[in-house]
């Protein structure tokens, strides 16, 4: 015994000191990567072309980003919750197609509107069932709504594009209120409604507490059901809010309408801040988030990079935002253990 | 107690110096020595959370120490992995059995370790032919080979699972309650299969609570406490072990009348809070009558899986009710939903703090208001005033240790979290609450003001149902104690009558002696 008693090393509590030090400092970088990324993106860009920093670019950007933000404000509460949609894209392209042909037809712009929101809901009603009724995973159930709203795009649109005005004349792209453009004062409405929404509300503060621990959340008589479903249809109002605003804005209507949208919008939330695990994020982040992906696309272009590359850079940054998550989220439960 | 005087003839197998481990806040070990020679039969005894598990897991390479050193027959040893320990000779058998239940037995014993022939294929007649001669030397029917590991009984399969340990060479094994779930016979079998491996040299690490085997499992007694050595013994002295586990006080307890007199002076009304008639539950427990007066604590006790925290769920509205009645403050119940319960006065605490408790993103005040949200609102919009108000009164009733309400939950001990939690139900006032292993995995000082809380909550007239397996605890505060046995009570004991060793024979199903 003693011969081993001669050689004990004290290593004094240092695996925890420096396990915690790892831990905020991968917090530290999870939070600092999107102020990173837009710094970078902002000197790059400003580099690159002349005509990027400008206020007039800057209104471009901000009016292509509406339906990207719209949804990607919905999208929010859903991955907050643990969950994703993914039908997003397609669901924008079949709303889009409604609207531009209920539009063509002289239809009341009220009417237009209520139509879009109601199929918005229902198909967020329908995807809410499908998880927090059926129990499938999200991405799943979603994923199969995503391939019927395309099949049924392409149907609806038989081989022809359908052209349309804005609904109303607020919704185009040039119209202003106060020097803002209009669209921006939507998007920006939205995103206040539902932080609001988020922080001061039973509902909300809910939807945080399912996102940390959905079977807790049950336990302390959270309506889990209800709130999950109810976050669906939200996504679905966005979904439908943003179709409007594309049919005003860009005006034409095609078979691949939408369908890169969820991923940009998945993207924003992401990189924006809000864990892909649920339980942590804002949808103040989602705005951050946006501005990167949408002066990416925009800067991207401007500098006469294939458009190819926009992808590459996308796809590379989710995967680190969600990566740090995973990795931080293995810590935490780490130092956690469990004493049983 | 540092250096354990060694028998000349014997040497040292496995030796463990100043081994320390803390997960986030909680320290689990701090500085615990131990060493175990060879053939050595050790127990190690401990309050729950008082670190054996995860010293046995810092041997079996689970969890690598923060400090500290082991060595293994005199080399440097530090595993890396599960499966590096089990190389160097360190072989664990878990409480509860962990085969691969659709494999048989065969695959079970030869897992990880298949005997091939040429080309990588499984030589199925080579594993079977030394199956067969493993089990012959140990004393268990070969004819089990065959059978799907899920076929088997518990006690089977806890058997399997030791023969497979030991196959591997083991200079240790280490067992980890391996009786808590059989009964007499099947645990004198298993002691036999220890014994002899143990006189073949292997050293044995043997984790129990049970005082009734201490004098037949082992030849030292080495005591936790609070994740620090407190002590060891070399005969099996029930109380100066009680006492180096810091559990004394608890036991001695006992007597001091804990509750009754609060239910009986509330306005005369009948004092029954909850009566339970003939409650059944397919494939969950069947015919389960109880009741539990005001002000009374009522102990609910039994082994993994025999329906406890099942119980518990159907009251609570989350497990379906097939047949039996509830009556709840004198009036037929049926339980719907969570939502309902809590809003009836019914209030549940859940077995798994972590996994089903607390909201790990979320702040102590959040986790405080979580089960109350909607009484803290109008229209659906939270009042920050009340909620604020609310959650301090209920954190200074439970005197809970925070930076504040806006610390992170998981910056709490286990301790304190479960404080939070219990802080969650009371917010809701609760006419009866059922807690579910109420203070599981956590130190000794805050084990005893939590059971301190829920004698307070009793006698300000609450009706507790408490879930526990832990003995001492049950045995000290509960006015009654129903064991459940594979979905039935099959004993109901009275404060008085209760004893650690009644309580054990009916929850392992009968063999009253």
């Amino acid at each position: 015994m003693t011969t081993h008693s001669e050689s004990v090393v004290e290593r004094p509590s240092a695996g925890l000191d420096s396990a915690q030090k790892i831990s905020r400092n991968l917090l530290l970088a999870r939070r600092s990567l999107l102020p990173f990324l837009l710094v970078v993106e902002l000197i790059v860009f400003t580099l690159s072309s002349n005509s990027f920093l400008t206020v007039g670019n800057f209104l471009n950007i901000a009016s292509d980003a509406t339906e990207v933000a719209l949804i990607g404000a919905g999208m929010t509460l859903v991955i907050l919750m643990g969950g994703i949609d993914i039908s997003t894209g397609y669901a924008m392209g079949v709303i889009a197609w409604l609207v531009a042909y209920l539009n063509g037809v002289q239809t009341n712009p009220v009417l237009i509107l209520v139509a879009a929101v109601a199929v918005g809901a229902l198909v967020g009603l329908i995807n809410g069932q499908l998880v927090a009724i059926f129990k499938i995973p999200s991405i799943v159930a979603t994923l199969g709504m995503s391939a019927i709203l395309q099949t049924v795009l392409f149907t609806l649109w038989d081989k022809t594009d359908i052209f349309s005005g804005p609904i109303l004349e607020g919704l185009s792209r040039q119209s202003k209120f106060f020097g803002i453009p209009t669209l921006v004062l939507i998007t920006v409405a939205l995103y206040l409604v539902l932080y609001w929404v988020t922080q001061k509300t039973v509902f909300g503060r809910s939807m945080f507490a399912i996102g940390s621990n959905r079977e807790a959340a049950t336990l302390a008589g959270i309506r889990t059901n209800i709130v999950r479903i109810a976050a669906f249809v939200i996504v679905g109002v966005t979904v439908a809010l943003a179709a409007v605003t594309y049919v005003g804005r860009v005006g034409v209507v095609q078979a691949s309408t939408g369908g890169s949208i969820t991923l940009l919008a998945i993207a924003a939330v992401v990189v924006g801040g809000t864990s892909i695990l649920g339980g942590e994020g804002s949808v103040l982040r989602t705005l951050g988030g946006v501005a990167f992906i949408m002066i990416l696309q925009n800067g991207v272009v401007l500098a006469g990079v294939p458009p190819l590359w926009n992808g590459l850079m996308i796809g590379v940054v989710i995967l680190l935002a969600v990566l740090l998550d995973g990795i931080i989220s293995r810590l935490n439960s780490d130092q956690q253990g469990s004493l049983a | 107690m540092k250096n354990t005087v060694t028998d000349s003839n014997h040497l040292p197998v496995l030796v463990a110096e100043s081994i320390s481990k803390s997960f986030g806040v909680t320290h689990a070990l701090t500085k615990v020595d131990f060493s175990i020679q060879q053939g050595e039969r050790v127990a190690v005894m401990g309050e729950n959370g008082a670190g054996k598990s995860t010293l046995m897991k810092v041997f079996a390479g689970v969890h690598a120490p923060d400090s500290g050193i082991m060595s293994l027959n005199g080399d440097r040893y530090s595993p890396s992995s599960p499966i590096d320990a089990i190389a160097s000779g360190i072989a664990t058998v878990y409480q509860e059995p962990s085969g691969f239940g659709h494999l048989t037995v065969l695959e079970n014993l030869f897992m990880g370790r298949q005997e091939t022939s040429r080309f990588g294929i499984l030589d199925s007649r080579g594993m079977a032919q030394s199956g067969r001669s493993l089990l012959d030397s140990l004393g268990i029917p070969s004819k089990l080979l065959g059978r799907e590991m899920r076929s088997l009984s518990l006690a089977e399969q806890q058997l399997v699972l030791i023969a497979r340990a030991v196959s591997r060479e083991a200079k240790v094994l280490i067992l980890d309650e391996p009786t808590s779930i059989l009964t007499k016979s099947e645990s004198e079998r298993l002691f036999d299969l220890v014994d002899d491996l143990s006189n073949k040299g292997t050293a044995i690490c043997y984790i129990t609570h049970r005082f009734d085997e201490l004098d037949r499992v082992a030849d030292r007694f080495v005591v936790l406490r609070d994740g620090k050595n407190s002590g060891e013994i070399s005969h099996p002295d029930r109380n100066k072990i009680l006492d180096m586990m810091g559990s004394r006080t608890m036991t001695e307890t006992k007597n001091e009348p804990v509750s009754k007199d609060a239910g009986e002076d509330v306005r005369g009304v009948s004092d029954e809070q909850l009566v339970v008639k003939g409650l059944s539950s397919s494939g969950h427990f069947s015919d389960i009558s109880f009741k539990v007066d005001k002000g009374e604590i009522v102990g609910l006790y039994g082994l993994i899986g025999a329906g406890r925290t099942e119980v518990a769920l159907a009251l609570f509205g989350e497990l379906p009710i097939d047949s039996g009645e509830i009556i709840f403050k004198g009036e037929l119940y049926r339980p719907k939903s969570s939502q309902d319960s809590l809003s009836s006065g019914i209030a549940y605490l859940p077995e798994d703090r972590k996994i089903q408790g607390i909201f790990q993103f979320m702040n102590v005040g959040e986790n405080t208001s979580a089960a109350m949200l909607r009484s803290l609102a109008k229209w659906g919009v939270l009042s920050r005033f009340k909620e604020r108000t609310i959650v301090r009164d209920a954190m200074n009733a439970f005197s809970v240790k925070a930076a504040g309400t806006g610390a992170l939950i998981t910056s709490l001990s286990g301790g304190n979290q479960q404080k939070v939690l219990l802080a969650r139900l009371i917010a809701t006032r609760p006419d009866l609450l059922i807690l579910d292993e109420p203070t599981r995995g956590i130190d000794v000082g805050t084990k005893q003001e939590i059971h301190q809380n829920i004698a307070d909550l009793a006698k300000s007239g609450v009706a507790i149902l408490m879930i526990s397996s832990e003995l001492p605890e049950i045995l000290a505060r509960a006015d009654r104690i129903h064991v459940l046995h594979e979905g039935s009570i099959v004993r109901t004991l009275e404060r008085d009558e209760a004893t650690e060793s009644l309580i054990l024979e009916a929850a392992v199903g009968g063999e009253l002696d």
